[in-house]
């Protein structure tokens, strides 16, 4: 069973202040604004809530079919969904399959930002930096591989 | 795995708008001056001096409104969510100047733009948009009229739910002298009245959207020490307490002293029923401003934010409303309407205290004015924005004490023509009076609210935090100029960060962010290199101009320090604080000690060097 890095969000927890993303933004570009993190914080004052967008990594994650460019991809080592950011062509649509809202625009690059669960490091920054405990962080023992499509299937 | 950063900006870019010609100018601030006033405050002030017409009216199309981010807003630090909002004020006649949290002040340097310098006045109603580095004035006609909620929800709804406003509400419109600025549903520019001057130019709102990212000169370092820094803030009992109640714990500390003023500070004890434990049965949710760590701000079930402290005691205890339930409805009506509320209930508690002596006949107030009557309080709040009958008297704030009379001076809460802001009657802690009293802005606890004697704290860690021992009697008259000097000092130079008070070394806490964090924060964010002396040198710098812009305005200076009349000859009439009252030779005293620790003269005025010195950073852009 391959081991799944995988974050959990607790939005009762969440009090909107936007570390996560910012973090998020830091790491992967070196720059801070919220709106260029993987992450995202939905909240309205007045409607009163706030919960965290992020990318679930689906078993069957619709924005790879979507992608023109075939720059995301699902890595069946570690059941992440993965982008390619040097090839993303900026057409928004894995935007628009997403159905969790969990993909952003860079429109200044003209870019899709995704959460990468931060190759390279032990905890996701997102993780690293919420101040309420609203995130966690887990690594799934019981991710499943899916059987098909590994390897590719020649006709005799 | 961190990637340095490709993006490009120069550290303050600031935009100057004037809003007659309805041009608009860019241009950046030179390293010189961001190494003499960092940003935020210092930098609004520097400005602010720069573009004055000296004695203009406030609400003249010659005031300049400037809004401006801190060095530090919208990085990756705790806390850095806040901006200050300058100008002269049309309350008090002297510097305007107030400081807001939320998510605007980012916002805006997300779109490229740190600063906002506003001149002149539009035909009709505007707003400012801000995208990409560029500032658009836009026709603001559909939101003029609007409640602070209302304008905040229509910005979203027109422009996209990812936009950021700030904004003011009817009370701004109608130039209500005391109108505050307002981010979302509570965060505001609170004091001084700068929401009215917004009204004046007819500028409704300025709305950004950021999609441009703040480069940092070291994200690694700078993640790091964010953890480190959120993980030492979050071990403090302040922080947490603040984080679980919020503001509201202070009513039952002030209120166990005796020391909560109520019915117009006459009185200095009142009902249990505004505890923190009361209020925080109508709270939802705790939430954050922008990168916050103690998260102070309350949802409440009346569907607003709040209430803080300083709105229990002003239209709680000090306009004798005890019901926790109404003192919420009037935090969220004061809220809505863009109502400075420590300004509202200052005056509501004058004007009651004026009726019972006469001041005000049946005639002007149109019914019979009494303390603790709810209906009566809420028709005037509304009267007040929109400038109704007696409502519309009370609209020109200190500026009544023409009107009424000099003797009705003595019974105003105020300093310098602005009342005073904290619920705490200041009788008993003297350097808290002594803050209140040479606060710039007027009768203002966060200037300085030296209040970190009284925590019982060891004689070696008092020395450490002033370099010098310090007196820990707060009834004693000795050391007390020392206390405020320095608080003066790094809260000035926290507010040129754009970080917010609560996390800021002295305030409430001996723990928090000091310079030595100041320094290392920024250098990781510009690869700056500052020095502690540097830093606070920032700080007297800024309390040295503002001192001079006031003394420009309206010959400020040792007569202005002073208090409300009350403190000086009435004894403080209940509870543990019971007695006290202010000796105006031991005031003197503070005064003088104050004053040389600062380098001004005896009557409180800057040496000629000094004047000179700030005069000739006039020259650079």
């Amino acid at each position: 069973m391959p081991k799944q890095k995988q974050i959990y969000a607790r939005p009762d927890l969440c009090a909107g202040c936007r570390t996560c993303a910012n973090a998020c933004s830091l790491v992967h570009r070196g720059a801070a604004n919220p709106r260029l993190g993987a992450i995202r914080i939905r909240q309205d004052l007045v409607e009163r809530y706030e919960f965290q967008e992020i990318c679930r990594h689906c078993d069957d994650p619709p924005c790879v079919d979507a992608c023109m460019a075939g720059c995301i991809s699902k890595d069946p080592k570690t059941g992440l969904v993965i982008q390619d950011q040097s090839r993303c062509a900026g057409c928004w649509m894995c935007l628009m399959v997403c159905p969790y809202g969990a993909i952003n625009r860079d429109i200044v690059r003209e870019v899709a930002v995704k959460c990468d669960r931060c190759t390279g490091r032990q905890i996701p920054a997102c993780v690293e930096v919420c101040p309420t405990g609203a995130l966690v962080f887990d690594i799934r023992e019981d991710a499943v591989v899916e059987p098909f499509f590994t390897e590719p299937t020649v006709a005799d | 795995m961190v990637h340095q950063s490709t993006d490009e900006r120069p550290v303050c870019l600031n935009a100057l708008v004037n809003l007659t010609d309805r041009t608009v100018e860019y241009f950046e601030t030179p390293p010189e001056l961001i190494r003499k006033f960092l940003g935020g405050r210092g930098l609004n002030m520097y400005y602010l001096y720069k573009y004055l017409k000296p004695g203009c009216d406030p609400l003249s199309p010659d005031n300049v409104l400037i809004i401006g981010n801190g060095l530090l807003t919208g990085m990756l630090v705790p806390n850095s969510g806040r901006h200050n909002v300058t100008c002269i004020s049309p309350e008090s006649g002297i510097i305007g100047d107030a400081n807001i949290g939320g998510f605007f002040g980012p916002e805006m340097r997300f779109a490229g733009i740190d600063r906002l310098i506003i001149l002149g006045r539009a035909a009709s109603p505007v707003y400012l948009y801000l995208e990409d580095g560029r500032v658009e004035i836009r026709d603001a006609a559909p939101y003029w009229g609007l409640t602070c909620s209302e304008t905040y929800v229509r910005f979203k709804r027109d422009l996209g739910s990812d936009v950021e406003s700030e904004f003011i509400g009817p009370a701004g419109e109608n130039m209500v002298r005391f109108a505050c600025t307002r981010y979302g549903l509570k965060n505001s520019a609170g004091r001084c009245g700068t929401g009215a001057v917004w009204g004046s130019k007819n500028l409704k709102a300025v709305v950004a959207r950021g999609n441009s990212g703040l480069p940092v000169a070291d994200p690694e370092g700078m993640l790091a020490k964010y953890t480190e820094l959120r993980d030492y803030l979050k071990k403090s009992k302040v922080t947490e307490v603040l984080g679980r109640v919020g503001t509201p714990l202070l009513y039952d500390v002030s209120n166990y002293l005796g020391a909560i003023r109520t019915h117009n500070s006459q009185q200095t004890v009142f009902f249990n029923t505004l505890n923190a434990e009361e209020v925080h049965k109508y709270v939802d949710k705790m939430l954050s401003c922008f990168g916050c760590v103690v998260h102070c701000r309350h949802r409440n079930r009346l569907g607003g934010e709040g209430p803080e402290y300083s709105t229990m005691g002003l239209v709680g205890a000090n306009i004798g409303v005890v019901d926790t339930y109404q003192m919420i409805e009037l935090n969220n009506l004061v809220n809505d309407l863009g109502l400075d509320v420590s300004s509202t209930g200052s005056y509501l508690a004058w004007a009651v205290e004026l009726f019972e002596k006469g001041y005000i006949d049946a005639k002007t107030a149109g019914c019979e004015l009494r303390f603790g009557d709810y209906p009566l309080m809420r028709q005037l709040i509304n009267d007040i924005a929109y400038r109704r009958g007696l409502g519309d008297v009370l609209a020109e704030g200190s500026h009544l004490v023409d009107k009424f009379g000099k003797e009705t001076a003595d019974f105003l809460i105020a300093v310098k023509g602005l009342p005073q802001s904290d619920p705490h009657d200041v009788r008993y802690l003297k350097s808290f009076a002594l803050g209140i009293a040479t606060a710039s802005r007027g009768a203002d606890h966060l200037r300085s609210r030296p209040t970190l004697e009284i925590l019982d704290l060891p004689a070696e860690v008092r020395q450490q935090i002033f370099g010098e021992p310090i007196d820990p009697n707060p009834t004693s008259y000795n050391s007390k100029g020392r206390l405020v000097y320095f608080h003066d000092n790094i809260f000035a130079a926290n507010d040129c960060l754009g970080i917010c008070r609560f996390i800021c070394h002295g305030f409430n806490s001996p723990r928090n962010l000091d310079y030595t964090h100041f320094k290392d924060l920024i250098r990781l964010a510009y690869g700056l290199e500052f020095s502690e002396q540097e830093l606070e040198e920032v700080g007297r710098r800024v309390v040295d101009l503002e001192r001079l812009i006031n003394f420009q305005e309206k010959g400020i200076s040792r007569k202005d320090d002073t208090l409300p009349a009350r403190y000086f000859d009435e004894p403080m009439p209940s509870a543990r604080a019971k007695g006290s009252y202010i000796d105006r030779a031991g005031f003197d005293k503070m005064l003088d000690e104050y004053y040389a620790l600062r380098g001004w003269d005896s009557d409180g005025m800057l040496p000629e060097e000094r004047v000179a010195e700030l005069n000739s950073l006039r020259g650079l852009s």
